[in-house]
């Protein structure tokens, strides 16, 4: 039975809602449904309705192509920054749970020094070296979902490493690479794949709140964080301009938590009891 | 003796990650371009004004020194004084601690009062199914709300329509405390929903788990009634990673809610520490990020502390572990 059948359709749901997502933000930029986001085509702050289904912000664009290519910004950077965390997060893991002893130490200080950082203040200080920007939204959601998932891979490595499959394969003599991405790599995939499912809707929530404060995407390219910073001066004579991109964001973060916790449950199945 | 040595390790480790924090917060805050004297004398000012102001505080010598004087004066205690407003950086923080300490305790008491009560009830009414699903969804749901869209949200609603509460207008607690509650309890309603969803969320797991152990099923088998099973069996067991979620929530409030405060126009320690980075205030950056850090280390450790006491099996390195 595949991991599919044992999912529920909440599960599934989120994920069919994450793939309308990146679906359509995909279909809307190849085929420019809703013309040019940058271009200022109408009237500034109209209502949702006729030629602008979402209505215009403060420079009279168009807001529905502004949307999509904010979709489109977020996933994307969150995205990229969470297959890095990944892909650290996973080295480090393994070899601080495989080898522990001062390599392991040294890495749980490491993460420990990451971890007792403020979280919204650590990708300020990021966007202030670096420079708001792109470059610095990846860097902070990468340093911020780092500690949590490498901990995790830790955890689960040390686990995986004392099973007698892993100690079978040592005495058989296979060096550590084989050990290390036949035997233990596999067998935590599903801890990476459900943290870094968990570290996405972090990212998103980081991008969003760096871009909120103004030191994340910048002007004129769209995020979602960046519109609801946008429309956020506009509350009271537009709220569609916060209203819309909040709703998608808020759509977003909730399916792919919500799948995280599917895929969590349908790889670790556990027993369940109601007292009442 | 054991209990002794694991607090001495645990103080050891404590200090080397305060010191590297001490280490990258001091180098973050140098190399951001754009240093304190060009910040503080605009773009027009020359070479020799600029040498001026960073020799009158101490800018101009080795970066080694600077901050091996930064790190022993802080030891003492002494976290030197804010470029900007020339008052001692503790004066500045204390100003704003009140806001900081008032959202805190009021994400605190969210989380016990509500958090917990909804994440045991939720996992005692439902082991699976679609009432399982519902209470999933909405947890979740509280959990996907960033705090700048809801707050946003709250803001429009509370100012278009005069709905009773003041958005922004922060009077301290000592001059009115009327006016104060009135001022916060829009931001800390906003800030409780994510807080409450998490620990429910935490909560509930917890309790899932702790469920299916044989003590229960021995305990319902005598006949024990649900509420005797819940909070005879049930909460001191399933309490460690209730304890863990509500001690990180802690040390996220104390280290300041940027975005509400933000929102809500609140001079708290969080935006003070935004606003320090903007205007390169290196030395409130460095003494706030390297206090939120302490805050967050205490806490942690008195988490594994707790842990420990309530599970004797757990962390410090007890007699039932080592045997094990």
């Amino acid at each position: 039975m595949s991991w599919w059948h044992r999912t529920d359709w909440l599960t599934r749901a989120g994920l069919l809602c994450l793939a309308v997502l990146v679906l359509g933000t995909v279909v809307a930029t190849v085929f420019g449904i809703g013309g040019d986001p940058e271009a200022m085509v109408g009237p500034r702050l109209a209502p949702p309705g006729g030629d602008y289904p979402l209505g215009t912000d403060q420079l009279g664009r168009s807001m529905l192509p502004r949307l999509f290519e904010g979709i489109g910004t977020t996933l994307l950077l969150s995205t990229v920054a969470v297959l890095v965390t990944a892909v650290i997060a996973t080295l480090l893991g393994i070899a601080a749970g495989y080898w522990g002893g001062w390599l392991g130490e040294v890495v749980m200080r490491l993460v420990e020094v990451l971890y007792s950082f403020p979280t919204i203040v650590l990708a300020i200080l990021v966007a202030a070296v670096v420079g708001p920007g792109q470059t610095a939204t990846v860097c902070s959601i990468i340093l911020i979902t780092i500690p949590l998932m490498t901990r995790l891979v830790r955890a689960a490595a040390i686990i995986v490493a004392q099973r007698d499959y892993v100690t079978s394969a040592v005495i058989s003599g296979a060096g550590w690479p084989r050990i290390l991405f036949r035997h233990v790599l596999p067998n935590i995939s599903g801890t990476i794949a459900v943290q870094g499912t968990y570290a996405l809707s972090v990212g998103i929530l980081v991008e969003g709140g760096l871009s909120f404060l103004g030191f994340g995407v910048q002007p004129p390219q769209s995020s979602l964080g960046a519109l609801i910073q946008q429309g956020s001066t506009y509350l009271i004579a537009a709220p569609w301009l916060v209203i819309v991109p909040g709703i998608v964001l808020v759509v977003a973060i909730l399916a792919i938590n919500v799948f995280g916790d599917g895929l969590r449950d349908s790889l670790e199945p556990r027993e369940a009891r109601s007292l009442v | 003796m054991r209990l002794f040595s694991w607090w001495l390790r645990r103080a050891l480790s404590a200090v080397v990650t305060l010191f590297l924090v001490s280490i990258l917060i001091f180098a973050a805050s140098r190399l951001m371009p754009g240093g304190f004297a060009e910040v503080v004398l605009g773009p027009f000012a020359s070479p020799e004004q600029k040498a001026e102001v960073s020799a009158r505080y101490g800018l101009d010598q080795n970066i080694l020194v600077q901050y091996w004087l930064w790190l022993t004066t802080a030891l003492t205690g002494d976290f030197g004084i804010s470029m900007i407003s020339g008052e001692p950086v503790t004066t500045e923080f204390g100003l704003r601690l009140p806001v900081t300490a008032e959202l805190t305790v009021a994400g605190f008491a969210a989380a016990i009062c509500l958090g917990v009560p909804l994440g045991v009830y939720t996992a005692v009414r439902a082991g699976r199914g679609r009432t399982a699903a519902v209470g999933r969804l909405a947890s979740g749901l509280g959990v996907s709300v960033p705090e700048f869209v809801l707050g946003s949200i709250v803001v429009f609603l509370f100012s278009r329509f005069a709905l009773g509460l003041t958005v922004g207008g922060y009077v301290p607690l000592s001059e009115d405390p009327g006016q104060n509650l009135r001022s916060m309890v829009l931001p800390a309603a906003v800030l409780s929903v994510f807080v409450i969803a998490v620990t429910a969320r935490t909560t509930r797991d917890a309790v899932l788990t702790v469920l299916v152990e044989p003590y229960i099923t021995a305990a319902i088998a005598r006949g024990e009634s649900p509420w005797f099973i819940v909070t005879r069996h049930v909460l001191r067991n399933a309490s460690i990673p209730v304890v863990t979620v509500l001690s990180t929530i802690t040390a996220y409030l104390l280290g300041g809610a940027v975005i509400i405060e933000y929102l809500f126009n609140l001079p708290g320690v969080g935006s003070y520490i935004v606003q320090a980075v903007g205007r390169r205030d290196y030395a409130v950056v460095q003494a706030g990020v390297l206090l939120a850090a302490v805050v967050f280390i205490v806490l942690n450790t008195l988490t594994d502390a707790a842990a420990g006491a309530l599970d004797p099996r757990f962390g410090t390195g007890s007699k039932a572990r080592r045997s094990r």
